[in-house]
């Protein structure tokens, strides 16, 4: 309104003003999604795919660098082989391998529910995939200790 | 009504703008075996604080005004009822929308990110059509069938509110739309379905082109917070993935003879 | 911007009185504000079930409320469409007893000119699976369903748009003026905490069942009555058309849909203070018994909320329960009522007569004001309710 007000109502100026957007979930506004205790199923699964993305990269990048290791000559294998024996590495190596699993099977949960396929059932394909991931970390865990 | 020896501890959210501080307040509240937040806030309102600011009117879940979050929880205040939580209830304005003061937040962003058509009413009592085969439907069907208790025989002409009550419950739930002040969100989402359903004279290309905008459908990301979070029974979860199925595999006229 | 005088009016209350009397007033060329001290319909207007009468229900007992709302009805249909659930209701006997209740009925909306129809149970069954199956006649009428906070949000937005200043989560605590004359209010405002004072040409009381109080500020008073009801909404869509029941006002003697939820109501009583209401569980027993006869499924209805809203009857205090005093409303010029000017108070009423209502208050205000204005209310086709959120503030 450009026309001046006889009188202007207490507040007129401040309910125009940006107000505060509250995110849920502590520390930094973008991180809103990562608080699980107040989200349902479906959004524990979605911050469970974000971090094992995140996992996934990062051993990309801790391969990738390893990798490079190798032309450097064969002292770096050496170096290599023994940080790849370690038992925490080998530790991650499972946790890792139950990180592919499931962030491939939510992958194809996602991709299917997403295009508006087995809307229905997304729920049991999220447990099936949580199932089968956490077999399937289990399984390589045994085996990796039974190789040790 | 309120029982004397059943007094909770109620953490209330404050907001005044122009002094800027955000702080909670305490309030121990007599309440009876059917309080729900709602009344425990107008308690507030009535007897300790009259400058509480809250929204709220037609206390049957069905307006869609009295949205907050309860124990970090999207609930509206006027059907949560208070036995449903502890002896120390914490009450929040909803997410991923300003606050104007206290609990009330300011409801511009949620309508502008609508469609620009906004029919409130449905031409058609849907009746259930479990032969169809289509999930969404199927899904659908389902949850109108055990709620609508076969109120109209197939194909009767009778009119209807939609079941979305606009009261952003579902933005504020929304794992995307925290990080996101552009995703259009759920409730807008599910209204273009809506007229995908329904048209009412808007056209099907207008509809599927605005969905599958950057912001749009494509920013949805599977949570199903949304449908968790609503109150009625307008499943925009659903109706998103029903969305983007039209915009991968549908558009063709075969389809729509189907129908 | 149609804003042509320059005279301002204060409006108390957003609830359907003030929002319709803040649209036929900016329609007009007034510069209107308007204050709530909540969310817009937070007192009475937002709880009810969401009828939009016929007339049916006054046809027999009170003929004059009964032409109002056929009248008034079809003119919001005219003027908010795509807000109604145009599906007609049905008048039901559910026994002997209702059945004295039939001609009477048929002929009382016929004299008010609202349009009738016997139907055969059988019909009545087929087109509402969910009913009585022992029921003994019915009677179809033009009732229908509202969303009563959107349906008032539209005038709002109509208002706004035309250039008045909707301001909710405003408070009156106090009315300015002197000898006898009032001058605008003081007001606090929740938003921010600050107070200030609002200077008008005429205030209006809107406020519904506080309009006792309000207009106790300005030393005046008003015969209203505060008047509760019981309603209960239950999980499940059991009907698509309004239910009520085949005899004179009762408690529980209608069913209304609202979206998923049916609607049962209502009871009655008076009380004081409005913002003291209680929701005592054997009226919401009697609202299962009595919603039951009507549609036996809702006895074993969850629940989804019980809730009370008061009613502003216009008629003085003593009356027994709440029903014997009209509901139709009134304007009151309180230089004439209490020699102070400048202040008049609307009340009684009821939702679907809302346009009605503010027609004859608008007259009455630019009356006093010295306005020759005619009334478009009833010609304008209203905004939609989104509008109210991007239509430019005052």
């Amino acid at each position: 309104m450009s026309e001046p007000a006889a009188n202007e109502l207490p507040g007129t100026a401040e309910r125009s003003l940006p107000g505060p957007i509250h995110h849920k979930g502590p520390g930094p506004a973008e991180a809103g999604w990562l608080e699980p205790r107040r989200r349902g199923h479906g959004g524990r699964a979605l911050a469970l795919h974000r971090v094992t993305g995140v996992v996934i990269l990062f051993y990309l990048y801790l391969h990738l660098g390893v990798l490079s290791m190798l032309l450097i000559g064969r002292s770096a294998w050496s170096s290599f082989l023994s940080l790849v024996t370690a038992k925490g590495f080998l530790a991650f190596e499972a946790v890792l391998i139950a990180a592919v699993a499931y962030h491939g099977l939510n992958g194809i949960r996602v991709a299917l529910v997403g295009s508006g396929i087995a809307v229905r059932r997304e729920r049991v394909m999220l447990w099936t995939a949580l199932a089968l991931a956490i077999a399937v970390g289990v399984f390589a865990a045994l085996h990796i200790l039974g190789a040790l | 009504m309120t029982n004397e020896s059943d007094i909770r501890r109620l953490r209330v959210y404050r907001y005044k703008r122009g002094d800027g501080g955000e702080h909670f307040d305490e309030f121990d509240v007599p309440v009876g075996p059917h309080s729900t937040v709602l009344d425990a806030l107008r308690w507030v309102q009535l007897h300790r604080d009259r400058s509480l600011a809250l929204r709220h009117s037609c206390c049957h879940a069905s307006c869609g005004t009295c949205g907050v979050q309860v124990d970090g929880h999207e609930e509206l205040a006027c059907v949560s009822s208070v036995q449903d939580h502890g002896k120390e209830i914490t009450v929040e304005p909803l997410a991923n929308l300003p606050v104007l003061t206290d609990l009330v937040v300011e409801m511009s962003g949620f309508f502008a990110r609508f469609p620009h058509e906004h029919p409130i009413i449905r031409e058609s009592q849907p009746a259930p059509d479990v032969e169809h085969g289509d999930a969404m439907q199927a899904h659908h069907a389902e949850v109108l069938l055990h709620h609508n208790h076969r109120a109209a025989p197939p194909g009767a002409d009778f009119m209807r509110l939609e079941d979305c009550i606009e009261c952003g419950l579902c933005l504020s739930a929304c794992p995307v739309a925290s990080t996101s002040q552009e995703y259009v969100g759920p409730a807008a989402l599910a209204a273009a379905e809506r007229l995908l359903e329904e048209p009412r004279g808007v056209k099907r290309e207008d509809v599927l082109a605005w969905a599958s905008r950057p912001e749009g459908v494509w920013r949805c990301h599977v949570g199903f917070e949304c449908t968790e979070a609503c109150p009625t029974d307008a499943i925009p979860a659903e109706r998103i993935m029903a969305l983007r199925r039209e915009l991968t595999f549908g558009g063709d006229k075969d389809k729509e003879s189907k129908r | 911007m149609l804003r042509r005088h320059d005279a301002r009016v204060l409006i108390v209350g957003g609830g359907a009185t003030g929002a319709g009397l803040a649209h036929d007033l900016a329609l007009r060329g007034l510069r209107v504000t308007l204050v709530e001290r909540g969310e817009l319909t937070s007192g009475t207007t937002g709880r009810h079930h969401g009828l939009l009468h016929s007339g049916a229900r006054y046809a027999v007992g009170d003929r004059e409320a009964g032409i109002e709302c056929i009248r008034e009805s079809t003119i919001l249909k005219r003027i908010a469409p795509g807000s109604f659930e145009c599906n007609d209701g049905l008048f039901v006997a559910a026994c002997e007893e209702d059945l004295e209740y039939l001609d009477p009925l048929l002929e009382g909306c016929t004299g008010a000119g609202i349009p009738v129809e016997q139907l055969t149970p059988r019909d009545a069954l087929r087109l509402e699976p969910n009913l009585n199956p022992e029921l003994m006649a019915a009677v179809r009428v033009p009732d229908a369903t509202v969303d009563p906070m959107r349906l008032v949000l539209r005038f709002c937005a109509s208002a706004r748009h035309n250039g008045a200043d909707i301001r909710p989560y405003m408070e009156v605590t106090e009315l300015l003026g002197q000898g006898g004359l009032v001058s605008g209010a003081a007001v606090r405002d929740r938003v921010t905490g600050q107070t200030g004072k609002i200077h008008a040409d005429l205030v209006v009381n809107a406020s519904g069942p506080w309009s006792g109080q309000v207009a106790a500020m300005a030393g005046t008073s008003v015969p209203m009555t505060p008047s509760p009801g019981v309603l209960l909404a239950l999980k499940g869509r059991f009907c698509n058309m309004v239910i009520n029941r085949m005899h004179k006002s009762g408690d529980g003697d209608i069913v209304v849909p609202q979206r998923g939820l049916s609607i049962v109501g209502t009871s009655s009583w008076v009380i004081e203070d409005p913002d003291d209401l209680t929701v005592p569980e054997d009226h919401v027993e009697r609202m299962y018994t009595e919603g039951s006869k009507l549609i036996p499924a809702l006895r074993h209805a969850a629940r989804r909320a019980a809730w009370s809203a008061a009613r502003p009857l216009v008629g003085s205090a003593g009356a027994g329960s709440g029903r014997e005093l009209s509901r139709t409303f009134q304007t009151f010029d309180h230089r004439d009522r209490d020699g102070v000017d400048g202040f008049v108070t609307i009340t009684g009423g009821k939702s679907t007569t809302l346009r009605g209502m503010a027609e004859l208050c608008a007259d009455v205000v630019c009356r006093k004001l010295g306005i020759d204005e005619p009334c478009r209310t009833a010609d304008t086709v209203l905004l939609p309710h989104t509008a109210f959120y991007s239509a430019a503030a005052a």
